[in-house]
Formats: structure tokens, C-alpha cells, sequence
């Protein structure tokens, strides 16, 4: 794939502690505009790591991370973050949530207003905007979390296991939603998650992260829009089945 | 106000118990003094002639001069000692040895710094609301999730921004329990200064009253300065609960 049409380009990245035990080796990853890749791996194999560096969170020990061909310095505007949990203000209303990241750097305005609104609507918590976070349910806070990140209308999206905390039928609304609003604005995206399902029901390639090393990529041929009754299609099943042997190939070892 | 009936009836008991064991058992009045003495000398005290008004002044003005000065400039230290990571490390065993020594005793050398008086006691009462102020507002701030702290920076946040819009917001309710700490010490602290050098206020005539071995006085200015207590520590809840209301929105569903 040539890194020309990449929007992000992750170039021989390695990364390691402080007490230099490695958590990257030397990974290459390009993903296209408009894409929706997904990471999949168990806890502590390092793909929190990787987002943060792609993020710009983390500085990467050796190679770098490119956005649209530009070596990336810190987080940039043209990303946003969904964090394992909804990392919402407490003492804020959902609508002044959604729209921080406008007023961190400009008043915000009637027209960011509607946006917002927009946006709580396209989610599906509209009558919550005046509500605190205190006041919504898991599901709820995960969807605002998300206009949140959408607000700026980022080109690219990075989710951290944005969805492991819901209950099933929650999640898989959520990720419906989630699927409808990226292919409406053509983000791209890099989902991070331990599901192997759910990588497989939203990406259009799923790589699977093992002891610091890709150990698999797949593209995901299923059609799409994706509905839900493709979950429990053969042809699903056996993506699942692949995906899911590439994982226990390395077996940990315990010291 | 049902559910504190039986609180105010347990008062009127325990008062009318009192009264009925002082009177009965023939307790001199400078040992303790009756109840119905001790309001006599309340209401001589607050209506006529009112002699009281002037200490009250003096030991609220006090009180509150030496929390707003001893909270503010805690609370700025924290945010310093917080946010500056060297200078943390500088400074907090200092503080913490600071911590320990009892404020108090400091008493006597700030009335030779700075006189008899109210300024010594404002000083005393400043003193006292400083610490809790530093210690709750540098642990308030790091209140703050590290994935909100990575959300301001993934959304380019300055640093002033996420300490004013995230950072001190977080840790406003541990703040504020400091404030409310701060605000009962503070009463101690004007009325215990006004011991060691105050010539008015409530404080200076406890210690005038036990000159005259007046036990009646002393238990009416107790109540006085309870009474003081209550008040500020009531206001203190009210500001409180103002500044969390966006806080208290989330508890009540």
C-alpha cells in the first residue's frame, strides 16, 4: 500500500519503558483516509501504547507516526480521542461536554450550539443535552463521549475500548451508530478493542497485536452497511475463528 | 423540622435537668452555673444593654479576616506547590514540619512581632486555615483521571487551561472540605489568639470573666461563640453547596 494515500503511517515504531523492557517492536501499519481499521489483542499486549502514539500521547523510543505524511510532534486537532471510559466533566451539562472541545479555544457560538445539538441528535441523547453526566446511564455517557470527540469534526477518529464497559445489546448499538456516523463523515478510524467480534463486525481490516508484534492482518470482506444479522453469518464465524487462532499462536510465558 | 422534634425536646430535657440538679443539690454558681443564670446574662448580654455585640464583632471580624487571608493564600500555595513539580519537592518536607508545630504556640512570638491586638490574632487564624487550604488543594488536584488529563491534552489544552477548567473543578470537593475544615479552626484559632493577647472579643472576655470568676458569663459566652461557630460553618456548607451545584446535579437522579 503506498503511504501517499495514507492518512496515518506508522513507520518502524518501537517502544519500550523507562526500564527498557520493550512494548512495541518495530511496528509498520498504514491506514487509508476514510478507513476503519480495528486492533485486537489481549490485555497488556500493547495496543493501548500504539494508540497513544498515534495519538501523539506517547513519544514513540524509535521510528515515528505520520498524518497525512507529516511526522507528528503531539496530539494533533485533526484527531479525535474516545477513551476507555466517557471521561466526562462531572460538573458540566452534556451539551457544554460535547462542546469543550470548541470552548477550550474559542468562544463558543450559536452555530457550535447547533452543531452540538446536531450531533446529541445523531447519537441519540438530544433530550439529554441539559442533563450532568451524573445523571446518565453508561450507555448514555458513552454516547456523549463520542459527540464529544466528533464535535470538531476530526477527519480521524482513535477509540480505546470505548465500548467494553457496556452491556451487550448497548454495545451493539452503539457500535451501529458508531458505523453509521463514520461512514456519514468518512473518518477514519483506529478502534482498539479485546473483542474479537466486535473488531470483525466493524473493520474493514482487523489486526490482531501479540507480545508487541502484529501477529495478523485480515481485511474484512463481509458487505457493507453491516447489520446486525451478519453477526451470526458462517462467513463471519470463520473471520472470528481466524483471528482468534492468531492469538494463541505465541503462548505467554510466565516467569 | 418533624424529624428534629425529638432533638430540641432532648434539649429542653437535658437543660431542665440541669437547671432542677443545680438548684436541688445547691451547686455554687461558680462551679456551674444554672441554666436560667446563664441566659439572663445572654439576654443582658445580646438585648439590653447588649454589651456582647461589641466582642462578637471583634472575634468575627477577626475570624473571618484571618480565614479569608489564611484560605486564599493556602489555596495559592497549593496550586504552586501542585503544579510545579521541583518546587514540590523543594519545599514539602519543610511543610510538612511546619505542619506539626502546633500554631498556637506561635502566639506569643506574633504579639511581640506584631502587637497586642487584632492583627496578631488575624495572623494566629491565618496561620491555622493555611495548611488545611495547601494540603486539600495540592491533593485536589490531582484529583483529575489520567484519561481527562489526556483528553486535554489530545484537545491541545494550555496548562493554565487544565488547571483552571479541569484540575481545580476536580478537585473542588476535596478543596472544599479544607474550607470547612479551615472555617472551625478558624473560629478556634481567633478565640484562643484573643487568650494570649486580645484586649476585646469573645476570646478576651472568657479570660476577663475568669479574672472575676464569673462562670456564669463564661458559659454564656460558650454559647456565643457555639452559636458563631454554627452560623459560619452553615454559611461555609451554603457557598459549598453553590459552588458543586453542577457536582450535585449528577448525585440526584
Amino acid at each position: 500500500m503506498s503511504t501517499d494515500t495514507a492518512f496515518f503511517s506508522v513507520d518502524r515504531v518501537s517502544h519500550a519503558y523507562e526500564d527498557g523492557a520493550a512494548v512495541l517492536r518495530a511496528i509498520d501499519w498504514s491506514i487509508p483516509a476514510g478507513a476503519f481499521h480495528c486492533l485486537v489483542g489481549r490485555s497488556g499486549c500493547g495496543k493501548t501504547t500504539l494508540l497513544k502514539l498515534v495519538a501523539g500521547l506517547v513519544q514513540a523510543t524509535e521510528g515515528g507516526v505520520r498524518i497525512e505524511g507529516q511526522a507528528i510532534q503531539g496530539p494533533s486537532p485533526k484527531v479525535g480521542f474516545v477513551f476507555q471510559t466517557p471521561a466526562l466533566l462531572e460538573w458540566l451539562s452534556v451539551i457544554d461536554n460535547v462542546l469543550l472541545p470548541i470552548s477550550l479555544h474559542r468562544r463558543v457560538q450559536v452555530a457550535d450550539r447547533g452543531t452540538a445539538a446536531e450531533l446529541l441528535e445523531l447519537v441519540g441523547i438530544a433530550d439529554l443535552a441539559k442533563r450532568h453526566p451524573g445523571q446518565l446511564s453508561g450507555g448514555q455517557q458513552s454516547r456523549a463521549a463520542l459527540a464529544r470527540a466528533l464535535v470538531t469534526s476530526p477527519p480521524a477518529l482513535l477509540m480505546d475500548e470505548p465500548f467494553a464497559a457496556l452491556d451487550a445489546i448497548t454495545r451493539e448499538e452503539l457500535q451501529d451508530d458508531l458505523l453509521r456516523l463514520v461512514a456519514l463523515r468518512r473518518t477514519t478510524v483506529l478502534f482498539v478493542t479485546h473483542d474479537i467480534a466486535e473488531a470483525v463486525y466493524l473493520g474493514d481490516r482487523v489486526a490482531v497485536m501479540d507480545q508487541g508484534k502484529i501477529a495478523l492482518t485480515a481485511s474484512i470482506d463481509l458487505a457493507k452497511p453491516r447489520v446486525c444479522d451478519c453477526r451470526y453469518d458462517p462467513h463471519f464465524t470463520a473471520h472470528c475463528q481466524k483471528i482468534r487462532s492468531a492469538m494463541t499462536l505465541h503462548t505467554v510465558e510466565l516467569d | 423540622m418533624q424529624r428534629r422534634l425529638p432533638s430540641l425536646a432532648l434539649l429542653l430535657a437535658l437543660l431542665a435537668g440541669w437547671e432542677a440538679v443545680v438548684r436541688l443539690a445547691g451547686i455554687s454558681a461558680l462551679v456551674i452555673p444554672a441554666p436560667s443564670a446563664v441566659f439572663a446574662v445572654l439576654w443582658s448580654g445580646l438585648v439590653t444593654p447588649g454589651f456582647l455585640w461589641q466582642h462578637i464583632w471583634v472575634t468575627g471580624a477577626e475570624t473571618l479576616l484571618g480565614f479569608a487571608l489564611g484560605c486564599s493564600i493556602g489555596f495559592v500555595c497549593g496550586l504552586v506547590l501542585g503544579e510545579v513539580e521541583p518546587l514540590r519537592r523543594l519545599l514539602w518536607p519543610y511543610v510538612l514540619a511546619t505542619q506539626v508545630v502546633p500554631k498556637l504556640a506561635l502566639g506569643p512570638i506574633f504579639i511581640i512581632w506584631f502587637g497586642f491586638g487584632m492583627t496578631s490574632t488575624v495572623v494566629i487564624t491565618a496561620l491555622i486555615c493555611f495548611f488545611p487550604l495547601l494540603e486539600n488543594t495540592m491533593t485536589g488536584l490531582q484529583a483529575a483521571t489520567p484519561e481527562k488529563r489526556d483528553l486535554f491534552r489530545m484537545l491541545g489544552a494550555r496548562q493554565w487551561q487544565t488547571l483552571l477548567r479541569l484540575k481545580i473543578p476536580s478537585g473542588l470537593p476535596v478543596i472544599m472540605a479544607g474550607v470547612r475544615i479551615a472555617i472551625v479552626l478558624a473560629l478556634v484559632g481567633a478565640v484562643v489568639g484573643e487568650f494570649i493577647g486580645g484586649s476585646e472579643g469573645l476570646g478576651a472576655s472568657i479570660i476577663a470573666a475568669q479574672g472575676m470568676m464569673d462562670s456564669t458569663l463564661m458559659f454564656a459566652l460558650f454559647i456565643a461563640i457555639a452559636a458563631m461557630g454554627l452560623l459560619f460553618y452553615q454559611l461555609t456548607l451554603i457557598i459549598e453547596r453553590w459552588l458543586l451545584r453542577g457536582w450535585l446535579k449528577g448525585t440526584i437522579t
